[in-house]
């Protein structure tokens, strides 16, 4: 069998969209992929009917169609860190381009807390800041809003799906997608295009941002979930788990405090994590960007937040209350320094 | 034989003289009432004659026929209980015609005790019209007081008749019962710094109120703290309230405090706009009259319903038709709303994680839309307060708010509207200084303020001033209004 075919092979069992488990057992059991697919085709495997296997060039076709290309195991550009691991994906769907130097995982709950979602984009703003790819999940919560740091910080992110490479999911989550890859990010997965986005799919997935990354950094979990599921597949592949220490009585921090227990590293505010970082990454690459102060038609408007804070703490801090302080963060607001969602002030743009 | 007393009824809420006709006649005994009574007035017939048996007087033995002036106008209720009785014993020579020259309401026992009824107030105001003493039953007689009338309290026919014709005092007039003023003051709110201005502004200028935050940040005490600091009801305006509130059958709110109503959503739409069964009766909107419309968890009122609130409150009247009667009664109110910012109302809570689902936030917050929400000039979050700031000094009361709101009032009194009702050609005329200017174009570029948000942040601003005593509208003043704009 040639080079190609044995490609064409590889890819046409990745077209099956196995568990990666099952996969593994399989390989076992007939021998090379090759092997296998012949199997497959003369229907001599359990639970897969002959039409599942899909000829390499309507894969090819498939993957053309929808704007993702392929990278293998033993190539080049496939992420050496990824590489390592104990069962790395043999083909990966990527969107966009996976940067060559290792990154920081940052996941935790969907079900976040307003906490959660600050520090989250707080470590997500800094990490892109200094200059670390950042890898999560896209999925709602701690994932999204470790994205959202990314794209504040002008960072590289790799998002990894429990999907095929043309399904978003959630799918309101489809523009920060775009974002990240328009931004020099990445989408990947392991999945073929039009696979949708079973339950049973996002636990092995978590496999691959902890492959990805030097560090995975736990911002909220509960005991049970896909967090801790990134963490403990971390720890096997010999990666640093930060997580932030929460109220003991409460369920979303549950899991980061019983990780911290269990010998994670605990971290505290961004700097505080970036310092124990750069004990595993090494110092920054690029240092961090001066804040730009605004064109200032008011000396309130020098001001930066520099994360999100409430009406009275601003106040406090500027020693502003009353009418006065309702006035100030009128202006700031008006002059781009700041953005509201709800009662959150949030540092403008 | 014939004699006449007059008695009162609610044409909406307004106050309208009825007469009672009686004409003893005949040698027959028959007993009866015409003039579109219903069955409450219709029973009035056993109860007048065991009343009168009770006081020793006899009752004729001959046609007794009741005529209730204007006949066209539908009688409720067993308040003419008490004018018929004086009437028919009138009427037959048992005690002298003078009695028939007062305003009388009242429902009779059987053993001839006047008891309260419905109309009190509105007997009092007919009475105060026509400058006759006005008989009702003593426990009513706070209620028909309020009128300013010469209104005598009388505990049963025979005491009626005596005090009609002079011959007896009234009773006393209940002791006045000093009620705790239920309004929480502002000061009992801590933290909350654009939730208690925005309370003082929306009071100053007469805008509707948005409030939004989490179950138990203190939105509703927000909400009822501003009856607190709106300026007290003049008399007359206190005289509208108490007739609004006689015309639904219930005991006026004492004290000059604007009123407070806070109708759950699942009121019905009589209930809320006013109506039922007959002749229509005020519901809380018009309750709500001069005062405050609290409409807690705003996403949960149907939609037909808040649609329905809109043109009432725009014309400060609402027209409620029913078969037979069709009748309009006031409503400028003021409106505040509370809504969580989510279904489960964690959304963007420090520690609770919010448990609803993207699509149902998205289908909470398009409930909110629409052309009511627009109405909402002053819109604000309200978060749960820290620790450290419930701890904190208590803010200020709400006297010191009110003298300011007072005065605010006052100069928008004298430009000629309240500026809550401000339109874009009233706001062009007014002074903005060239700070303002600018800030409000560089929020139209940076904010996406659409013209619509525009004038209302101009009409925010110009309360502001208004509070500030200041007759131009500065850059401070519209910055302010901006932060209590809301999001979008």
């Amino acid at each position: 069998m040639t080079a190609a075919q044995t490609r064409g092979e590889r890819l046409a069992l990745a077209f099956l969209g196995l568990h990666p488990d099952r996969k593994r057992k399989l390989l076992d059991r007939f021998g090379t992929p090759g092997d296998l697919m012949a199997a497959v085709r003369r229907g001599r495997v359990e639970g897969i009917g002959s039409e599942a296997a899909i000829p390499a060039e309507q894969c090819r076709e498939a993957i053309g169609a929808c704007g993702c290309r392929v990278m293998m195991l033993g190539d080049p550009d496939y992420p050496g860190a990824l590489a390592g691991i104990e069962d790395p994906p043999d083909v990966l769907f990527v969107v966009g381009s996976v940067p060559l130097e290792v990154g920081v995982g940052v996941v935790g709950t969907r079900r976040s807390t307003r906490y959660g979602t600050r520090i989250a984009t707080a470590y997500g703003e800094a990490i892109a800041r200094a200059g670390w790819p950042l890898v999560s999940g896209l999925a709602r919560g701690v994932d999204a809003a470790a994205h959202l740091g990314t794209v504040a910080g002008n960072g590289i992110g790799v998002a990894v799906l429990g999907s095929g490479p043309d399904i978003t999911y959630p799918r309101e989550h489809r523009p920060l997608r775009d974002r990240l890859v328009e931004m020099g990010g990445a989408a990947i997965t392991e999945y073929p295009p039009g696979t949708p986005p079973h339950g049973w799919r996002f636990p092995p997935r978590n496999r691959i941002i902890s492959g990805l990354s030097a560090a995975v950094v736990v911002v909220e979990a509960a005991v049970t979930g896909g967090a801790l599921v990134t963490a403990a597949r971390g720890l096997e592949q010999g990666r640093v788990v930060f997580a932030v220490p929460g109220d003991i009585d409460r369920e979303a921090s549950a899991g980061c405090n019983r990780l911290i227990r269990d010998g994670a590293v605990p971290v505290f505010e961004a700097a505080d994590l970036m310092e124990a970082l750069s004990l595993v990454m090494g110092p920054p690459r690029s240092p961090p960007e001066p804040v730009p102060t605004p064109d200032g038609e008011s000396p309130e408007s020098d001001l930066v937040l520099s994360e999100g804070t409430t009406v009275e703490a601003l106040g406090r801090r500027l020693g502003v209350a009353g009418s006065a302080l309702v006035a100030l963060i009128g202006r700031l607001e008006a002059h781009g320094a700041i953005r509201r969602d709800g009662e959150w002030l949030l540092p403008g743009h | 034989m014939f004699a006449s007393v007059t008695s009162a009824a609610l044409v909406g809420v307004e106050p309208c003289p009825v007469r009672v006709e009686v004409d003893v006649s005949g040698r027959t005994r028959a007993f009866t009432i015409v003039g579109l009574p219903d069955a409450a007035v219709r029973e009035a017939r056993e109860r007048v004659r065991s009343a009168i048996a009770s006081t020793g007087h006899h009752f004729p033995s001959r046609v007794v026929t009741v005529n209730l002036a204007p006949a066209d106008l539908p009688k409720v209720g067993s308040a003419y209980d008490l004018p018929i009785a004086l009437g028919v014993l009138a009427a037959s020579g048992e005690v002298p015609r003078a009695v028939t020259d007062v305003v009388a309401i009242g429902e009779l026992a059987l053993d001839g005790t006047v008891r309260p009824a419905r109309g009190g107030l509105a007997a009092g105001i007919v009475a105060r019209r026509s400058k006759s003493p006005c008989l009702v039953s003593a426990g009513g007689f706070t209620e028909a007081a309020m009128s300013g009338g010469d209104v005598r309290g009388v505990r049963s026919l025979a005491h009626a008749v005596a005090v009609a014709l002079g011959e007896d005092a009234a009773a006393a007039p209940p002791a006045e019962v000093e009620v705790a003023d239920p309004v929480p003051d502002l000061a009992a709110v801590r933290g909350q710094t654009l939730a208690r201005r925005a309370v003082e502004v929306a009071a100053a200028g007469g805008h509707h109120l948005m409030l939004m935050g989490p179950p138990g940040a203190g939105k509703t005490m927000l909400a009822r703290a501003l009856p607190g600091v709106l300026p007290d009801l003049t008399q007359s305006e206190g005289l509208e309230v108490a007739q609004a509130y006689a015309a639904a059958g219930r005991p006026p709110p004492t004290g000059p405090r604007p009123p407070f109503r806070s109708p759950h959503h699942s009121a019905t739409m009589a209930a809320i706009l006013g109506g039922g069964s007959g002749v229509p009766v005020p519901g809380e909107l018009t309750l709500a009259d001069r005062g405050v419309l609290f409409l807690d968890e705003l996403a949960e009122f149907p939609v037909h319903l808040l649609d329905a609130l809109r043109q009432p409150i725009e014309e400060g009247r609402v027209h409620i038709a029913r078969k037979g009667a069709s009748v309009s009664f006031p409503c400028r109110i003021q409106l505040v709303a509370a809504t969580n910012p989510c279904p489960c109302g964690y959304r963007g809570d420090e520690r609770t994680p919010c448990r609803c689902s993207p699509a149902s936030i998205d289908r909470y917050r398009s409930r909110l839309s629409g052309p009511l929400l627009d109405r909402f000039d002053v819109r604000v979050p309200v978060p749960r307060v820290a620790v450290d700031e419930l701890l904190g000094p208590p803010g200020e009361g709400s006297a010191a708010v009110r003298a300011r709101v007072t005065v605010a009032r006052e100069a928008q009194r004298e430009r000629g509207a309240p500026n809550s009702v401000l339109t874009r050609e009233h706001l062009d005329r007014l002074t903005w200084t060239p700070d303002s200017e600018r800030l409000l174009r560089t929020a139209m570029d940076r904010l996406g303020l659409t013209g619509r948000g525009w004038d209302r942040v101009r009409r925010v601003a110009r309360t502001i001033a208004d509070l500030a005593g200041s007759a131009v509208v500065t850059g401070d003043h519209v910055a302010e209004a901006m932060a209590l704009r809301g999001s979008a």
